[in-house]
């Protein structure tokens, strides 16, 4: 079998040859700059069961980028991967979208069982769910089962089209649009800004003279092996204990409260961070600490989102699964499962309005302070877990650490060690 | 792998030690921000504590539209902006501008309710008319604007104020100590409850003059209003000619 990444460097040249998407080089990984859009894309097709929304407005070839890449991965016409697409809006139902009952099998001599017809959708792995926030707010909750499983049951009948890649796409909030539910947020697992064409682009796109559905048959094909074959290839890259330390100190950093139960910002309903929860915590206002500057704190999801996507990115990129991939791909899965206080996100130089540009600035200063400042005392918690230390002087000496993840998960876990 | 090999892999052997500071704690991002931490009726004392050290900082949330909400911390602001200003610092027509000023120069271009308020030193300048309370409560320092609302002065213990034209209703009301001058009209009841201090006026004031006073001056260079000195226990009045019921004891000018 050829090498699938050069196929997929071939998918990207001509996509760009044959002008069907040139976006923006707006994310940097080392010194290779990237387009985002196209990148975090294509890192979902080589993984199974994530999903992937792409956000912006009308016109930043968002669907239809979806659309392209799906007829290369799964050997289609561009037409019949738009078949293959949900589109929102308040009249869809989940019989249109999944599947009814045949009707024929009433009339039908001896048939006992149900029988389903299941939709084009629901049958197929390669999922696109159109202006995602056009479905009312109760239909939204239909996807909260279906993203990330591989079954979809209707009427008593269970669908299993196997490991599936999810996208969605959405506008800004319009006039038509609902909001997303936070549950279904977090199961997305990445979100990407589709930015327009920019001077350059608008140029480029304006010498494509066929039709897309035209272009679209010039792409490179692959074969069903080879696309089932990248989820192994992805799953070859390794990430260094220092990835993995840092996406463990993240999300805790994102996580615990002093205040909340258990310490865990999860928990909290009504009061949070933007709601007056902070004043007097001795952490609120301190730069150098995440958890007061943003509401929500982050699920295991996060986790998971943040390891297959580096080393999705990683095997894109041929680079090492290391930090520069890290803090290139953790703010695009946290930005759209966060919301930040006002008074921080407002004051410039965001604005109010370059949420993703803020939490870029809580991911690196987690990082950074995860690799520069935290080795003693991370040192200290491991050997006391290893049984290299006693517990009692462990716990001496972090508390005199007033770093959260010090203060809220490595003394109360040694307690309890010490209780058992 | 145990935890230490994992630890020792992830840092090789580089790390720096250095411990969070939670001393940091000092950056405001803005009017609300502060509000939040000292609540929006707070002492000058929690205020400075929080102020930005950075110019840049203080003069972009001195640039704020308080509203409402936020204008005692914003005027406590802008008298913590013109005590480390090395220039009269140029402020808009806000409520409480120079609110507890100790030292430094204010100018306005116009003044709006409660300039100067509990004020201990320094100078305000208000090219144009204020509002009411202009200078309420202030023990030092000086203000000179072009005109007033009511209340001006009120309950002043030290320091002076100069109004250059007229003057609203209760002008020095409740004083203990301290000079006004009010070069044009002044409106009624000046000098009300007044114990000390004084209080001149270059042309007419209205009636009730000096009403309830036990001690400090009033001197009014024109024509007092009906009733000047009605039961007034102690101080001095004196006016160019009075209106009828003046009390006993109010004197006219030589």
């Amino acid at each position: 079998m050829p090498d699938p990444l050069k196929k997929i460097e071939a998918l990207i040249a001509s996509l760009e040859e044959l002008r069907l998407h040139i976006g923006k080089r707006d994310l940097s990984v080392g010194s290779r700059n990237i387009n985002s859009q196209l990148f975090f894309s294509l890192a979902n097709a080589c993984l199974r069961n994530r999903a992937v929304l792409l956000y912006g407005g009308m016109g930043a070839n968002k669907t239809t980028l979806i659309n392209l890449l799906g007829t290369s991965f799964l050997s289609l016409g561009l037409g019949d991967v738009e078949n293959l697409m949900v589109t929102g809006h308040p009249e869809q139902t989940e019989e249109k979208m999944v599947g009814f009952l045949d009707p024929r099998q009433w009339t039908r001599p001896g048939s006992t069982a149900v029988e389903v017809l299941w939709t084009l959708w629901a049958r197929s792995r390669w999922k696109l769910i159109n202006e995602i926030n056009r479905f009312p707010s109760g239909k939204q909750n239909l996807f909260l089962e279906i993203l990330q499983k591989r079954k979809i049951s209707y009427a008593g009948q269970v669908l299993e089209p196997g490991d599936t890649c999810y996208f969605a796409t959405m506008n800004p909030e319009f006039s038509a649009t609902y909001p997303l539910d936070e549950a279904l947020l977090d199961r997305i697992s990445v979100c990407v800004p589709a930015m327009q064409p920019d001077f350059l682009a608008g140029l480029a796109l304006s010498e494509r003279e066929r039709e897309v559905h035209e272009l679209a048959e010039k792409l490179p094909r692959f074969t069903p092996e080879e696309f089932e074959a990248l989820p192994a290839y992805v799953a070859r890259v390794k990430l260094t204990s220092q990835v993995e330390l840092a996406i463990l100190s993240l999300l805790r950093d994102f996580t615990l409260c002093e205040r909340a139960p258990g310490y865990d910002k999860t928990q909290l309903s009504g009061r949070n961070p933007g709601k007056g929860l902070c004043p007097g915590c001795h952490y609120f206002n301190n730069p150098e600490v995440l958890c007061w500057q943003v509401d929500e704190g982050l699920s295991d999801r996060v986790r998971q989102d943040l390891r297959d996507f580096c080393r999705a990115m990683s095997f894109l990129l041929h680079h090492d699964g290391d930090l520069e991939v890290l803090k290139a791909v953790a703010p695009y899965v946290i930005w759209h499962r966060v919301t930040p206080i006002r008074s921080a996100l407002e004051s410039p130089p965001y604005y109010g309005a370059r949420k993703l540009a803020f939490v870029f600035g809580l991911v690196e200063r987690s990082i950074n302070r995860t690799l520069n400042e935290r080795a003693e005392m991370n040192l200290i918690f491991a050997r006391a877990v290893d049984g290299e230390m006693a517990l009692d002087e462990a716990l001496r000496e972090l508390s005199a650490y007033d770093d959260p993840i010090a203060r809220l998960d490595f003394i109360p876990s040694l307690e309890q060690m010490r209780c058992r | 792998m145990s935890m230490k090999r994992f630890m020792e892999d992830a840092y090789q052997g580089k790390a720096r030690v250095k411990r969070l500071e939670t001393r940091r704690g000092d950056m405001v991002f803005g009017l609300e921000d502060l509000a939040d931490r000292v609540g929006t009726r707070p002492a000058r004392a929690e205020v400075e504590a929080l102020a930005p050290a950075d110019e840049n900082l203080l003069g972009q949330l001195i640039a704020a539209e308080p509203g409402k909400k936020y204008q005692v911390l914003w005027g406590y602001l802008s008298s913590i902006a013109a005590e480390r200003s090395s220039v009269p610092l140029r402020l808009p027509a806000r409520d409480f501008a120079g609110l507890e000023l100790c030292r430094g120069s204010i100018i306005l271009e116009e003044g709006k309710d409660h300039v100067g308020e509990r004020m201990k030193g320094g100078r305000i300048l208000v090219h144009g008319s204020a509002g009411d309370f202009l200078g309420q409560e202030m023990s030092g320092g000086g203000i000179v604007a072009w005109g007033c609302r009511d209340y001006a002065f009120r309950n002043m213990r030290g320091g002076f104020g100069v109004v250059r034209g007229n003057s609203g209703n209760f002008t020095g009301l409740g004083n203990s100590g301290g000079r006004i001058v009010v070069r044009g009209n002044c409106g009624e009841r000046a000098g009300w409850l007044m114990r000390g201090g004084s209080v001149r006026i270059a042309q007419d004031a209205g009636d009730f003059l000096g009403l309830l006073m036990s001690g400090g001056m009033i001197a009014v260079k024109g024509r007092a209003g009906k009733r000047a000195g009605w039961r007034r226990k102690g101080g001095e009045i004196r006016a160019g000619s009075f209106g009828p019921e003046a009390a006993d004891g109010v004197l006219g000018l030589d």
